[in-house]
Formats: C-alpha cells, sequence, structure tokens
C-alpha cells in the first residue's frame, strides 16, 4: 500500500499503531473486521431489508383498497395465503407483522447505528477503528442470521407469524391461536439473536466513545452525530436485555408448557389451553419496557445527522451545543420510564396513567428544544439547498408533524379514543418511520462522497427529496383523519362497517393506496442513484466536498485502512465552528489550530 | 496552512510495547493507571497501554447490559408471583449452597491468578486458571445436581410459575458462566504465546473482573430463590 499522507488540514497529530491491511477477499470483505467495511455490510442489509419491508408494505395497502379481489401473480406466489390471487385475511396479518418487524429491526435499528455509526463514529473521534473490532464483526454477523432467521418465517409451514411486530399474547404465545407452525417461533429466535447482536454493538459503541477520542477531543468538542449513537448505545445496552429476557419467557410459553403470559381458562376454537395464571399485560410491561427506548433508537441517529448537516449546510455553528447534548440524555433519560403510554387501555389504574402522562409529556420538552435549536440553526444562516441539507429540513418536518400528534396521544383520555386506530399509525410512521429514514438519506447523501469518492446525483437526490417528501404526507396525512373516524388498525377489511361508508374512508384510503405506490416507485429513483453513484458516479476526491468541520473530512476519500494511516490527529475545537470572526475561512476543521484558523497573529480572532 | 508536526510524539513508554517478557511488578503496574489528564482537556488513548482500561470498561458495560436482563427476570418473577394463586413454594436443593462456596472459592482462585500474572509467572498464572477453570465447571455440576434434585422431587420447568423461575434463572446464569470458562480456557492457551503483554494483562483484567460479578450475580439471585419464594 502506498503511503498515505497526512491532510494539510492536520496541525498536530500522534502516531499510532498500524494494523497490517488484510489481503484475501474473504477476510477484506466477508468477515472483515475493519468498521468500514462492516458499516457498509449493515447498510447493505438494511436496503435489502427496507424493499423487503416495503414489498410487504404493498400487499397491505392491496388488500385494504380491494380485499376480495384476486390479483395477477399472487395466487401463483402464495398459493396458501393467497388462494387463487385473494389474500386471506390471516395472510393480511402476516404481512403486516413481518413489514412491522423488518422495518423496525431490520432497518430502522441497523442502518443509522450499525451503518453510519459504524462507519464514522471511530474516524469522526479520530480513531483508527472501534474498540473491539472483532465483536463488531460478530454483531454484523448475528444481526445478518437473525434477518435470515425472520425471512425463514415466511417459507415454513403455517407461514410468517400474525401477532404484530409488539408479538402480542395471547395470539404469540398459544400456538393453536393462529393455526399455524414455527413461524412465530423463528420471529421470536430472530429478535433474540438481534437482541445479542444490537447488545454487543452497544458495548463496542461505548467504549470507542469513551476511550478512544483522539487527544484534544473532549466530550463537549464530539459531533452531535457521536453523542447520539453514544446515547443510542446505551439506550440500546439497556433495552435490548430486557426484550432477551421476555422473548426468552415468551419462547418457553410456547414449546415449554410455562405460564408466564398465558392467562388462565383460556378457551381457542372450542378448546381449553392447558395454561394457568399468566398475563399477556406482563408481556406488554416488558415490551413497552424495551419498546419505547427502541423507537428513540431509531430516531436519535436522525437527529444527530440532522444537526450536523443544517450547521455545516448553514454555515453557523448549531444553536445551543450544550443544550442539544443535554436533550439527548434528557430524551434518554425520560425514554425509560414512559413505557405505560402504550398501555393507558390495558386497564391500568388511572394514577398510573396519570403518572406516565405526565412523563409523556416531559419528554416533549427536550424535544422541543432540539426543535427549537434546529431552526435557531437555521435562522439567518448562509443556507445551501444541497439534497442533505434538503433531507434534513424533511426530517424537521416530519419531526414536528409526528411529535404534535404524540401530545395527543400521550393524554390518557385522548388515547381511550384514539388507541389502535389509524391516528397512531400516522404518528408513528410520520415520527419513526419516515423521520428516521430521512435522515437515512440525508447521511447517505451527505457521507456518500466520502464512503465512495463519487457523487450521488444532486439532480436525482433532489427530485427524490420533492416526491417522498410530498407522497409520505399523502400517505400519513390522511389516517391522522381516519384515525379520527375512528378506524381501527390491524383490521383486513373494514369494507361493511357503516360509519366508514358514510364518512368517505373508503375513498380516502385508495387515495392513500395510490399514494403508496408512487412513494414506493419513486424509491427506485434513490436506489438507482445510489448504485450508479458507486459505480459511475461524478468522481469526487477531494477530501472535503462540502467544507465541513469534522474529522472524517480530513482523511481521502475513501478512507484508507486504518483511517489515518498511522497518525490521528489532534483536535483542537468544537466540532461547529463555522464563520468565525477573522478567519481565514468561512469554517474551521476540528484539527485545525488557531495558527491554521486565524493566521500568524493569534488572538485576532476575538 | 499550519503542517506543524511538532505535537506528534508518541506516548506509548517504549518498555511496554512489544516486550515480549514480562516486565515485573514495577513495570507492569505502569499501564493499569490511566494516563495523566492535563487542563487541556481529553489526552486522547495512547495505545497499547491502554488496552487494558479498554477491555476492563469493556466489561463494565457489558455487566450493564446483564444486570437489565436479570433485572427484567426479577420483575417478571415478582409481578407473576403476585398475579395468581398459583404460585408454590418449594425449599431449594442443599446442593446450591455448595455450589455457591465453590463459585466464591474460584473468585479468590482468580484473584490469584492475577496476582501471579502481575508478577509475571506464567506457570503459576495457568495453574490457578486451571483450577478457577474446575472451580467453575464444579459450579455448574452442582447446579445440575440441583436440577436433578428438583426433578426427583417431580418439580420441573413446567410445573409451576416458581420452578419455572428457578430453572430459568440458574441456566440463565450459567450460560454467562460458561463465557467466563471459555475466557480462562482462552487465557491458559495464549498467555504463554507472543502476544503483547498488555493484551495478555488485559485478558486477565477482564476476565477477573467479569469473575467477579458472575459470583455476586449468583448470590443475588440464590438471595432473590431464598427470599422471594
Ligand atoms: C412528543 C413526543 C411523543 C409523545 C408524547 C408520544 C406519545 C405516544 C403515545 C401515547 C403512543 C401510544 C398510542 C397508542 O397506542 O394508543 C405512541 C405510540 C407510538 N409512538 Fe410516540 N410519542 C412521542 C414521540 C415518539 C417518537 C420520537 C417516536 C419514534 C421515533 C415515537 C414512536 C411511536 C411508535 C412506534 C408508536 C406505536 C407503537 C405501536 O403501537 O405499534 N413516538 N406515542
Ligand atoms: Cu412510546
Amino acid at each position: 500500500m502506498t503511503e498515505v499522507q497526512v491532510s494539510p488540514e492536520v496541525a498536530g497529530y500522534t502516531e499510532v499503531h498500524r494494523h497490517p491491511e488484510p489481503k484475501s477477499f474473504i477476510w477484506k470483505y466477508i468477515f472483515s473486521v475493519d468498521h468500514k467495511v462492516i458499516g457498509i455490510q449493515y447498510l447493505l442489509l438494511a436496503v435489502v431489508a427496507v424493499f423487503v419491508g416495503m414489498a410487504l408494505s404493498l400487499l397491505v395497502r392491496l388488500r385494504l383498497i380491494w380485499p376480495n379481489e384476486s390479483l395477477p401473480l399472487l395466487g401463483d406466489l402464495f398459493p396458501v395465503g393467497a388462494p387463487g390471487g385473494v389474500m386471506t385475511p390471516e395472510f393480511y396479518l402476516a404481512m403486516l407483522t413481518m413489514h412491522g418487524t423488518v422495518m423496525v429491526f431490520m432497518v430502522l435499528t441497523t442502518a443509522p447505528q450499525g451503518g453510519f455509526g459504524n462507519y464514522f463514529l471511530p474516524i469522526q473521534i479520530g480513531a483508527a477503528d472501534m474498540a473491539f473490532p472483532r465483536l463488531n464483526m460478530l454483531s454484523f454477523w448475528a444481526t445478518f442470521v437473525s434477518f435470515m432467521l425472520l425471512m425463514a418465517a415466511f417459507f415454513v409451514e403455517g407461514g410468517a407469524p400474525m401477532s404484530g411486530w409488539t408479538g402480542y399474547p395471547p395470539l404469540s404465545a398459544v400456538p393453536e391461536a393462529t393455526v399455524q407452525g414455527i413461524g412465530q417461533d423463528l420471529w421470536i429466535a430472530s429478535i433474540a439473536v438481534f437482541c445479542i447482536a444490537s447488545l454487543l454493538a452497544a458495548l463496542n459503541f461505548i467504549v470507542t466513545t469513551l476511550d478512544l477520542r483522539a487527544k484534544g477531543l473532549t466530550m463537549m468538542r464530539l459531533p452531535l452525530t457521536c453523542w447520539t449513537w453514544f446515547v443510542t448505545a446505551i439506550l440500546a445496552l439497556l433495552a435490548f436485555g430486557v426484550l432477551l429476557a421476555a422473548g426468552v419467557l415468551l419462547l418457553m410459553d410456547r414449546n415449554a408448557g410455562t405460564s408466564f403470559f398465558v392467562p388462565g381458562g383460556l378457551v381457542v376454537s372450542d378448546r381449553q389451553i392447558d395454561h394457568s395464571g399468566g398475563s399477556p399485560i406482563l408481556w406488554q410491561h416488558l415490551f413497552w419496557f424495551f419498546g419505547h427506548p427502541e423507537v428513540y433508537i431509531a430516531i436519535l441517529p436522525g437527529m444527530g445527522v440532522t444537526s450536523h448537516i443544517l450547521s455545516t449546510f448553514a454555515r453557523k455553528t448549531v444553536f445551543g451545543y450544550k443544550a442539544m447534548v443535554y436533550a439527548v440524555l434528557a430524551i434518554g433519560l425520560l425514554g425509560f420510564v414512559v413505557w405505560g403510554h402504550h398501555m393507558f387501555v390495558s386497564g391500568m389504574s388511572p394514577y398510573s396513567a396519570f403518572v406516565f402522562a405526565i412523563l409523556t409529556m416531559c419528554i416533549g420538552v427536550p424535544s422541543a428544544i432540539k426543535t427549537f435549536n434546529w431552526i435557531g440553526t437555521l435562522w439567518g444562516g448562509k443556507i445551501r439547498f444541497t439534497s442533505p441539507m434538503l433531507y434534513s429540513i424533511g426530517f424537521v418536518s416530519l419531526f414536528v408533524t409526528g411529535g404534535l400528534s404524540g401530545i395527543f396521544l400521550g393524554q390518557p383520555t385522548v388515547d381511550l379514543y384514539f388507541h389502535d386506530t389509524y391516528f397512531v399509525v400516522a404518528h408513528f410512521h410520520l415520527i419513526m418511520g419516515v423521520a428516521a429514514i430521512f435522515g437515512m438519506f440525508a447521511g447517505m447523501t451527505f457521507w456518500f462522497p466520502k464512503m465512495f469518492g463519487r457523487m450521488m446525483d444532486e439532480g436525482l437526490s433532489k427530485i427524490h427529496f420533492w416526491t417522498t417528501f410530498v407522497g409520505v404526507y399523502a400517505i400519513f396525512g390522511p389516517m391522522h383523519y381516519l384515525g379520527m373516524l375512528p378506524h381501527p388498525r390491524r383490521y383486513a377489511e373494514m369494507s361493511d362497517v357503516d360509519y366508514l361508508l358514510t364518512t368517505g374512508a373508503e375513498g380516502l384510503q385508495q387515495f392513500i393506496t395510490v399514494a403508496a405506490v408512487l412513494t414506493i416507485l419513486v424509491q427506485f429513483l434513490f436506489l438507482y442513484n445510489f448504485v450508479r453513484g458507486i459505480f459511475a458516479g461524478k468522481e469526487c476526491r477531494e477530501e472535503n466536498p462540502w467544507e465541513a468541520t469534522t474529522l472524517e473530512w480530513a482523511v481521502p476519500s475513501p478512507p484508507p485502512h486504518d483511517n489515518f494511516a498511522g497518525k490521528v490527529p489532534h483536535v483542537y475545537r468544537g466540532a461547529y465552528d463555522f464563520s468565525l470572526q477573522g478567519a481565514k475561512r468561512d469554517f474551521a476543521m476540528q484539527c485545525n489550530d488557531d495558527k491554521a484558523v486565524y493566521g500568524d497573529q493569534p488572538g485576532s480572532g476575538d | 496552512m499550519a503542517t506543524s508536526q511538532g505535537a506528534a510524539t508518541s506516548t506509548v513508554p517504549a518498555t511496554l510495547t512489544p516486550a515480549d517478557a514480562p516486565p515485573g511488578i514495577e513495570g507492569g503496574g505502569d499501564f493499569v493507571t490511566l494516563p495523566p489528564v492535563r487542563e487541556g482537556g481529553w489526552e486522547g488513548p495512547s495505545g497499547e497501554d491502554r488496552i487494558v482500561q479498554r477491555y476492563k470498561l469493556g466489561v463494565w458495560v457489558g455487566m450493564g447490559g446483564i444486570l437489565m436482563f436479570f433485572a427484567a427476570l426479577t420483575s417478571a418473577m415478582i409481578v407473576r408471583q403476585g398475579l395468581s394463586g398459583d404460585w408454590l413454594p418449594f425449599s431449594l436443593p442443599p446442593v446450591l449452597y455448595v455450589s455457591t462456596a465453590v463459585l466464591v472459592l474460584s473468585s479468590f482462585t482468580i484473584e490469584r491468578a492475577r496476582k501471579e500474572l502481575l508478577q509475571s509467572n506464567p506457570d503459576a498464572l495457568r495453574r490457578w486458571v486451571n483450577v478457577s477453570a474446575c472451580l467453575g465447571l464444579a459450579f455448574l455440576a452442582c447446579q445440575l445436581l440441583g436440577w436433578q434434585a428438583l426433578s426427583g422431587r417431580g418439580i420441573y420447568l413446567a410445573s409451576n410459575p416458581a420452578s419455572s423461575f428457578y430453572y430459568l434463572l440458574t441456566a440463565g446464569h450459567g450460560a454467562h458462566l460458561l463465557g467466563g470458562i471459555a475466557a480462562l480456557g482462552y487465557i491458559w492457551a495464549r498467555v504463554r504465546g507472543s502476544r503483547p503483554w498488555p493484551t495478555r494483562v488485559a485478558a486477565v483484567e477482564a476476565t477477573a473482573l467479569y469473575w467477579h460479578f458472575l459470583d455476586v450475580l449468583w448470590i443475588y439471585i440464590l438471595g432473590l430463590l431464598l427470599f422471594w419464594r
């Protein structure tokens, strides 16, 4: 390998031990311990998963508007689930369950953290790799196995599970209840392996952030991306162990005759189930104790990327950096005490509901701080409307829209009405699903030149942004109204329900499906842009095409093995020094010392 | 553009980097302490010598995750017990006290192994690692005997929620201990090799920490099974 030059931006550095680069294909690209390769592996996994998830959502949408019509091809593809091309209600539920599980676990939990976090956390903190590279490889491959287990559920007798991504018992715990084979067991196994993978990854992220930062990089100089990856890892560490425990209990209920979650006296299809004394509510508590932090695991990295990109393209420092850090910490902390807001209708005591409601409102405060600071960052900035910037602004919009409906849902009295309606579907898709995915679009377009040494096409990205932005509002906006009717969620068919017939629900559902089909089609434009970018995008070997400040922009594109080729830059300043007074340029990189920034007269910048 | 490399210094003490011959305790003690932090802020990781901190930090963080797993089981157990009138307490098999004693003893032998390492006695280290691993296996054997005793009394996994949690908690702990034994095996195999000295210290320190944690965790589980019947 040729010797890599230190970037001229680097004012001082430490020499560190170098690791030899593996030579063979297998060790370099498959069982690689290089965090960059692993990051891309995670991203590819997520890309495959997101298209699987989208295909499933398409089936769901089609069944909703054509419950009894025969659809071409389906009958051949799924002779059991869709005999003659007509999807059975069970098939609908199975597709819905798999859609939710694939999206939440295999997309929203892998790409932002395992993908971008893996690739850029070490570079942004000036490290050669993660703290435990082999553990990192293990995390990815365990995630891969988990994905395979989940996919296997499609192909077993009885088909995929249908108890929802939340796996509520007794449906999930009593095999007789769904006339299913091992689909549900595979689901639990997949989730369990995923938990272990995520726990190992979380450990790695935490130690890396605490222990591998370059000289001068104090915690309060960390890029906000790193802060969110760090806090996400803490949430994952504390949440996934609980889901793992719950999964083990559920698996035993299904297969070993225990009764943790199955109540006594349960009768399914005229048969008394041989369990006694358990409680489905216990599962709900365990699941949501994990589930609420999980939604923040999905969104926090997107918040970090958004803060990072807004600042970079507004050419302004992040408004209230410290407040942003404390807000992320507060969200992480409060995220563990609000799980009850998913269970207002489970028969919980109104006093508990009251406490959960108050705590839920509290979490709105740091969320609002973040939003105001994003707007503050944009305010008066010299905004460059690049595609990553557009996606980030889109993120803010979606986060606000989704957050507002959260405030309604957080009121127990209001939630009695809204629970299990399309209002909830609208809420969580906007705030978790789409906002997080916009965070990924932003990250992808922003870091693409660094990862591949080429650019994605700006024009295509912008077309994709506008169509997707309008598309997702067209899909999820009307769902608020559906929820108010109230149109319940998770029902395969509502075509004979009187109050829905007179309120225009049917027409809206058709509109939503059309919007969904179009929006899904547009995603192929992004895929095309992405694949084309890798192989034939405009070449961009510049270190720092966006004139950004953090360390990844002080290494070649793509970064060499070991990132800094044995020379770790020192850090002299915070992560968002834009438009400094008296500076020679409108940005100062973290590795620039004062002399580099202000020239030879020290102090002239004050 | 400033390209001064004045600050380019290697902070790795020369005695520590490849040193195949294990340094004595004076030299070896150095890298167990954190590098000094000057007022300029974070001094950055300083190479191989920090690997001991890194591994120990990893174990501390890992403990957080494992604790949450057992905390979830504990809360499920407490809730399940208060839920319906079907909880049937049973007396614990006495062999559990033997296993407890064995595990506590193994914590001491691990400490001994650690001491041998710091005094650079690889052979004695391997001996004590062996002893500890055997004690670990003996502990697991006792746990199996406990299961056998219970099933002899007709108390199985699915008999009752009380027994379900008994089997689950002991199995969960045992699985983690198997990991500890595997780590001891790794040390036993690697301690004489050509690995850099700090890497070996890191492996031993981290394993010892993990082992003590499992010790304390077991005592907690025993207490839970004893007093929350
Ligand atoms: C202002 C902050 C928020 C409040 C007050 C809030 C409130 C709520 C409430 C009360 C529910 C339960 C509704 C029901 O099932 O009846 C809910 C559901 C949900 N929320 Fe939020 N939320 C907030 C932010 C978020 C964020 C940031 C995310 C994700 C990034 C999120 C993701 C979800 C998801 C996925 C569900 C539905 C889960 C399901 O039932 O399948 N929420 N939210
Ligand atoms: Cu929640």
